[in-house]
C-alpha cells in the first residue's frame, strides 16, 4: 500500500515502511538516476511496479518495462555511456539472458553510474534454480554490493553510484527474495534535479570491443579492480561489529540472522559484515582471520566468502580454522534463517540451542498429513479453459513444451500439460526439439509477455527449419505472475503513456507462420477444442508450425476491473437438482472456487471465489451449472 | 503486550492466497511504525500467492532484523482458515496465542476426494497440544456483514488489536486503515475492524 505518490514524496528525514524493492525504487530518485529498464522478475518485481507510476510525474526521467534482461541491460549500458546514471533490474535468471552484454560491459565501462540489481532467490519461491549471482562479479570482473535489509538497501545504492563512476564501471547490486520483500524502517533523504538530455561523445575505440580494443580494456578492467580493492579495504560497507574470540564473516540478509542468533545464546564474537563482497578488501579479511582461531562463514547458497577467506588465509600463511560450507556445517541450498545459523554455532561451541526444534518438528509431524494447498490457476483463470481444451483435444497423448508464468501451474493434476521446461521462450524451442526425434505431437503453450521477451527467435526459427509443432500464445494481456506489467502487445508504456501495440497474430505471420487463429477461450470452449484439433491435424500434414492465440484478460484484472466499476455478471450456481455427484467438473478443471458439499455430496460454487468465466458450464455432463438470469 | 521495545514481538499470518493476509501485516506494520517501534515484515510472493497457503511475518522491536519466525518463537498465530492455523502451529511458542477464523476455504485436493479435511474436532485438539490460548470465531461471517468478504482481513486486524496483545491502539490501526485504502472502502474497513475487536475483548 505505499502508494508510489508517497515514494515521490520531497520529504527529507521521514521515516516510511518501505519494501527494500520500494527502498530501491526511491534511491533512484535520491541518486538522480536519469534511466531505468527492465524487464519484471520476482523477487525484484516491485522496483518496476513502483517506478512506472513515478515516472510520469518525474521530470528528466525515463523509464521502461524493456521486452527482456538482455535488452535491459543494453538500454542502460548505453546510457550511462551516453553521460547519465542508469539502472538495469533482473531477477537471477534474469541475468543469465543479460549475461553476455553484462561480461562486456565491464570491459567497455561507463561514463556516469551504472547499477545493475539483481535479485537471487535461495529456496527458489519463484524461479528455476537458486544460482547464486555473485559469481557472475568474479566472472565478469564488476565490483558487488550486497545490502542487508531495506535501510542498506536505499544507503548503499547511493554510494553504489558513488564507486561506479569513481571505477567508471558498473556495480552489480546483488540482493535476494528476503531481502527484497521485507519492510522495515526507511529515511528519506533529498531528492537532487536530474540532468537534462547529453550528448554522445564518441569513443569507438573504447566502447566497440573488436579484439585490438578489448584486448587492451581487459588489462585496464584488472587495473581499475585494484582500484576497486583500495576502495573495498577503506568503505564503510565493510565493517566489524563486536568482539570475541570467535570471529564470523557474513554479508546480506544472514547478517541479521548471525545478530539475533548470537544474542538469543549470549555467545560473543567478532563480526566482520562485508557490504563490498567484490573484490574483498583483502588485507581486511587477512587481518581479521589473523586475530582469530576459529572464523565461521555464514552466507546462503555458495561457498563465496568461505572460498575467498580460505585463498586468502593460504596466500598469507594464516593459520586459522575456517568453518563453513566445506566441512558441511551450513547447508548449501536453500535460504537460511536465525535457526540454522543458531544450529551451527551451537555445534561449533558446543552448546544447546535455546529452543528444542527436533521435539518441536517431531511433534509438528502429525500436522504433516494436513490436505496440501499448493499454489494454483485462480478461479476464473483463461490458462485453465485454454488447458482443458488442449487436454481434450489432444486426449492428454501430445507432448506440452510449457514456458515461464502462472500457466506452469497446469503441471499439476488434473490439466497435467507441462512436460519441460528450461527458462524463458523454451516451450517453442524445446517443441522443435521433441518434434525433429519423435512422432508424436507437440503442444506448446507460452504467455503472451514470454513470447516477446524469448520466443520470436524461437519462432523464426521453428519456421525457417520447418518443425511441426503447435503453439498455443496464451495471451492474457498482461505479464501475469510478477505482478500485471505491461509489455509490447498491451499498448501502454513504462512511462504509462497509451502506443500502438504489437499485435501478436500480426507478428507470427510475419513471421511466415502459415497457421494463425485467434479465439476467446471463455466465449466458447467448444470452438477451442476443435481450433485446437484441427491445428494439431494442420500442422502433421504441413510439416510447419501453427500458432493459436487464446486471449483473454488474466482473470485477476477482471475481477479488479468490476470491483472498480460495480458491475459485476450474473452468478454461476450449481442446480443441486441436476447435479448428480458425478464431480466431473471437480476433477477435470481443478477450480478453486469449486467445492463438494461435505452434507449432499453435490457440486458448489463458492461465490465469494468465483470469477465468472462460465468454464465449468461447459464441463458439466448434466448442465447443472447455470448463471443466474440477468436481473 | 510489551510496554517497551526491548522484547520482540512475533506475529505469523498464515492464510490462503488472495485472502489479504499480505496486506493485513503491512498495515499492522504501519501501525507499528506510528507507534514509534522498529518493525519488519516477511512476505513471500510470485508462486507463492496463486491460490495457494501464504504466510506472511510480522516482528516488532527494537531488535527485530531479519524477516523469518523460526519455529517455536511466534508471540501470536493468526489464521484466516483452519488447516492453514494448523499448517504454521509449529511456529509458535508453547502457550503462545493463536487468532483463529473458523471459515472454511476447501483446498482443490479436497474438492477433487484427494485428500480429506480434518475435523473441526481433530484440528482445535492439536493445536490444544501447542497452546490453551486459542480464539476462534467465524471472520468470514462478520466479514460479510461489514459489507465484503474482501474485508476478511481488517475483521483479523480488529480481533489482533482487541486481544491486546501487540502495542498498537485501535485509533491508530483505524487511522492507518484509513490513510490506506481508497475512500470508497472507508466504511466496510472501519466496521469490519471494529467487528472483529469487538468480538474478541
Amino acid at each position: 500500500m505505499v502508494k508510489p505518490k508517497e515514494l515521490l514524496e520531497d520529504s527529507t528525514g521521514k521515516t516510511v515502511l518501505l519494501l527494500s524493492n520500494e527502498a530501491i525504487a526511491r534511491g533512484v530518485l535520491e541518486a538522480a538516476v536519469r534511466l531505468v529498464a527492465l524487464y519484471p522478475g520476482t523477487p525484484s518485481s516491485e522496483i518496476g511496479n513502483n517506478l512506472t507510476f513515478m515516472a510520469p510525474h518525474l521530470e528528466n526521467f525515463y523509464f521502461e518495462f524493456s521486452t527482456n534482461e538482455k535488452v535491459a541491460i543494453e538500454v542502460a549500458g548505453a546510457a550511462a555511456i551516453a553521460g547519465v546514471r542508469s539502472m538495469m533490474v533482473c531477477k537471477g535468471p534474469g541475468l543469465n539472458v543479460a549475461a553476455d552484454p553484462f561480461l562486456t560491459l565491464a570491459y567497455v565501462g561507463v561514463r556516469a553510474g551504472m547499477v545493475i540489481v539483481v535479485a537471487d532467490d535461495p529456496s527458489m519461491w519463484s524461479s528455476q534454480n537458486e544460482n547464486d549471482s555473485r559469481y557472475y562479479a568474479l566472472m565478469a570482473n564488476m565490483p558487488m554490493l550486497e545490502p542487508s535489509d531495506p535501510a542498506e538497501s536505499k544507503s548503499m545504492l547511493l554510494e553504489a553510484y558513488k564507486i561506479s563512476e569513481k571505477l567508471e564501471l558498473p556495480i552489480l547490486f546483488r540482493t535476494t527474495t528476503r531481502i527484497n520483500h521485507t519492510r522495515g524502517p526507511v529515511k528519506f533523504g533529498k531528492i537532487p534535479p536530474r540532468p537534462d538530455k547529453v550528448s554522445f561523445e564518441k569513443e569507438p575505440f573504447r566502447f566497440v570491443p573488436i579484439p585490438a580494443v578489448a584486448r587492451e580494456r581487459h588489462p585496464k578492467l584488472l587495473e581499475q579492480i585494484e582500484i576497486a580493492k583500495e576502495i573495498s579495504e577503506t568503505t564503510p560497507l565493510n565493517f566489524t561489529v563486536g568482539e570475541g574470540n570467535l570471529g564470523i564473516i557474513t554479508s546480506g540478509v544472514s547478517y541479521n540472522y548471525v545478530l539475533e542468533s548470537l544474542s538469543s545464546i549470549t555467545q560473543s564474537a567478532e563480526i566482520l559484515k562485508l557490504g563490498m563482497t567484490h573484490p574483498l578488501p583483502e588485507k581486511k579479511i587477512a587481518d581479521f582471520l589473523s586475530r582469530h582461531k576459529r572464523i565461521l562463514i555464514v552466507e546462503e547458497l555458495e561457498p563465496f566468502l568461505e572460498t575467498h577467506a580460505r585463498r586468502i588465509a593460504q596466500l598469507n600463511n594464516i593459520s586459522v580454522e575456517i568453518i563453513g560450507k566445506e566441512q558441511g556445517f551450513f547447508p548449501r541450498t536453500f535460504e537460511y534463517s536465525t535457526r540454522i545459523v543458531t544450529e551451527a554455532l551451537c555445534k561449533v561451541i558446543n552448546c544447546n540451542t535455546p529452543i528444542n526444534w527436533e521435539k518441536i518438528e517431531a511433534k509438528a509431524s502429525g500436522f504433516n498429513e494436513l490436505p496440501p494447498r499448493p499454489p494454483l490457476l485462480c478461479a476464473g483463470c483463461p490458462h485453465r479453459a485454454s488447458y482443458y481444451a488442449i487436454r481434450v483435444a489432444t486426449r492428454g497423448k501430445a507432448i506440452y513444451p510449457s514456458d515461464i508464468g502462472c500457466y506452469t501451474l497446469s503441471i499439476a493434476p488434473p490439466l497435467e500439460t507441462a512436460d519441460i521446461l528450461f527458462d524463458m521462450g523454451s516451450s517453442i524451442t524445446t517443441a522443435c526439439g521433441i518434434a525433429s526425434v519423435t512422432d508424436q505431437d507437440v503442444v506448446a503453450t507460452i504467455g503472451d509477455s514470454t513470447f516477446f521477451a524469448s520466443g520470436l527467435p524461437g519462432l523464426a526459427n521453428a519456421v525457417y527449419n520447418q518443425h511441426r509443432i503447435c503453439l498455443v500464445v496464451l495471451d492474457n494481456r498482461t505479464t501475469a505472475m510478477t505482478g500485471h506489467q505491461p509489455h509490447p502487445g498491451t499498448g501502454v508504456t513504462g512511462m504509462q503513456e497509451q502506443v500502438p501495440p504489437l499485435d501478436i497474430a500480426e507478428v507470427c505471420r510475419g513471421l511466415g507462420v502459415k497457421y494463425v487463429k485467434v479465439i476467446d477461450p471463455l466465449e466458447s470452449l467448444i470452438d477451442l477444442i476443435a481450433a485446437v484439433k484441427d491445428m494439431v491435424k494442420w500442422t502433421r500434414e504441413n510439416h510447419a508450425p501453427a500458432v493459436i492465440i487464446s486471449k483473454a484478460p488474466c482473470a485477476l484484472l477482471s475481477a479488479a476491473e468490476r470491483r472498480k466499476t460495480g458491475v459485476y455478471p450474473p452468478k454461476y450456481y450449481v442446480d443441486s437438482e441436476l447435479c448428480n455427484s458425478c464431480k466431473r467438473c471437480l476433477n477435470r478443471l481443478s477450480c478453486p472456487a469449486m467445492y463438494l458439499d461435505p452434507e449432499t455430496g453435490k457440486a458448489m460454487i463458492d461465490e465469494t471465489l468465483c470469477n465468472y468465466c462460465g468454464t465449468c458450464t461447459y464441463v458439466c455432463p448434466q448442465k447443472a451449472i447455470k448463471q443466474e438470469e440477468s436481473a | 503486550m510489551i510496554d517497551n521495545t526491548s522484547n520482540t514481538i512475533n506475529i505469523v499470518i498464515s492464510g490462503v492466497g488472495g485472502q489479504g493476509v499480505l496486506t493485513l501485516a503491512e498495515i499492522m506494520a504501519r501501525a507499528a511504525l506510528q507507534e514509534s517501534y522498529n518493525v519488519r515484515v516477511g512476505e513471500i510472493h510470485g508462486m507463492a500467492q496463486r491460490g495457494g497457503h501464504v504466510i506472511c511475518t510480522v516482528r516488532i522491536g527494537e531488535k527485530a532484523l531479519g524477516p523469518i519466525i523460526d519455529p517455536g518463537t511466534a508471540d501470536i498465530l493468526v489464521g484466516f482458515e483452519p488447516i492453514e492455523t494448523l499448517r504454521e502451529a509449529k511456529l509458535l511458542k508453547p502457550q503462545g496465542k493463536i487468532i483463529m477464523s473458523t471459515h472454511i476455504v476447501y483446498p482443490v485436493a479436497v474438492s477433487m476426494g484427494q485428500a480429506e479435511y480434518p475435523a473441526h474436532e481433530k484440528i482445535v485438539s492439536l493445536l490444544g497440544e501447542i497452546t490453551d490460548d486459542i480464539f476462534e470465531f467465524d471472520a468470514m461471517k462478520l466479514a460479510l456483514e461489514a459489507g465484503s468478504s474482501k474485508a476478511l482481513n481488517m475483521v483479523m486486524l480488529g480481533a489482533i488489536i482487541g486481544s491486546g496483545f501487540i502495542p498498537i491502539s485501535k485509533e491508530t490501526a483505524l487511522s492507518v486503515v484509513r490513510d490506506s485504502f481508497p475512500k470508497r472502502f472507508k466504511a466496510v474497513n472501519t466496521k469490519a475492524v471494529k467487528m472483529g475487536y469487538n468480538a474478541i475483548s
